[in-house]
């Protein structure tokens, strides 16, 4: 249906109700050292705060992905993909990283083996040869 | 203070609501990107609070302000979220307004009129606050 593109539907009726608990948006700033008083407003203000967030990621991540056919289901990847992408997010990178499959995880590995010094490969001669075995499906691939 | 990191959590259903709410309604989310958006608003919410507190103490203010939050935003890169957010502040600050205004009034006429149902209104409304 007519949704508006790459602009996630954060419009909505201003209002003084809070959907989030506030006690424990209050524990959790309080968790950050040297907060000192919370006011109520102040508290109010970061519950509402953070809904607007949960509503925006979520929003960004869908948009992004899905613009053309809504009806599909937001996944782990799609969060991923766009705190990698946006620059305001780059504080999630650590908290939502990106996955990787095992087989390239190992291609990287190899990868950063070849780049570096040659001589250290003869340790690692073992391990290598396990890799292979368990990766001739992939082989195939190519 | 945090006793166990579980009491950083915010509760999923309502996340769940949140998230629903600003997605398509066709649309569904994992249970996985459900907890990973619940996680990163509580993150969003200690990173937002930390840096609005390093700003007030920039300023020699001991306690946040709104103000503080809001430039935080700016600075942040979320200004999208500053007009949105001051008109919810100007709601919830004329609700409390109007709040202690009716009680000031409520107080005022009660014992005006008779003091015994006062008496009952008051005792009945102080546990409250």
């Amino acid at each position: 249906m007519g949704e508006p593109r790459s602009q996630p539907p954060v419009e909505r009726p201003p209002t003084a109700e809070t959907f989030l608990p506030l006690s424990r948006v209050r524990t959790i700033m309080k968790s950050s050292m040297d907060t000192g008083l919370i006011t109520n407003e102040v508290l109010f203000l970061m519950t509402k705060c953070t809904e607007l967030f949960v509503r925006h990621l979520a929003g960004a991540a869908y948009t992004e992905e899905f613009s053309q056919r809504p009806g599909e289901t937001l996944k782990y990847e799609h969060l991923s993909q766009v705190v990698n992408k946006n620059k305001n997010l780059e504080f999630l990178l650590q908290i939502v990283p990106q996955k990787i499959r095992v087989h390239q995880f190992q291609e990287m590995l190899r990868l950063n083996r070849s780049a570096g010094s040659d001589d250290d490969d003869d340790d690692d001669d073992d391990d290598d040869d396990d890799e292979e075995e368990s990766e001739s499906g992939s082989e195939s691939d190519e | 203070m945090v006793e166990r990191i579980e009491d950083l959590n915010l509760p999923n259903a309502v996340i769940g609501r949140l998230i629903k709410e600003a997605l398509p309604e066709s649309a569904s989310v994992s249970k996985e990107a459900r907890a990973a958006i619940a996680r990163a608003a509580s993150v969003f919410a200690i990173f937002v609070t930390s840096s609005s507190t390093a700003l007030a103490h920039k300023q020699n203010h001991k306690t946040i302000t709104a103000k503080d939050i809001l430039q935080t935003l700016t600075e942040l890169d979320f200004e999208s979220f500053v007009p949105s957010l001051t008109q919810d502040l100007e709601v919830y600050r004329k609700v409390v307004k109007e709040k202690k205004e009716s009680k000031a009034s409520k107080k005022d006429s009660s014992t005006a009129e008779n003091a015994n149902a006062s008496a009952t209104a008051a005792a009945a409304e102080e546990p409250a606050e």
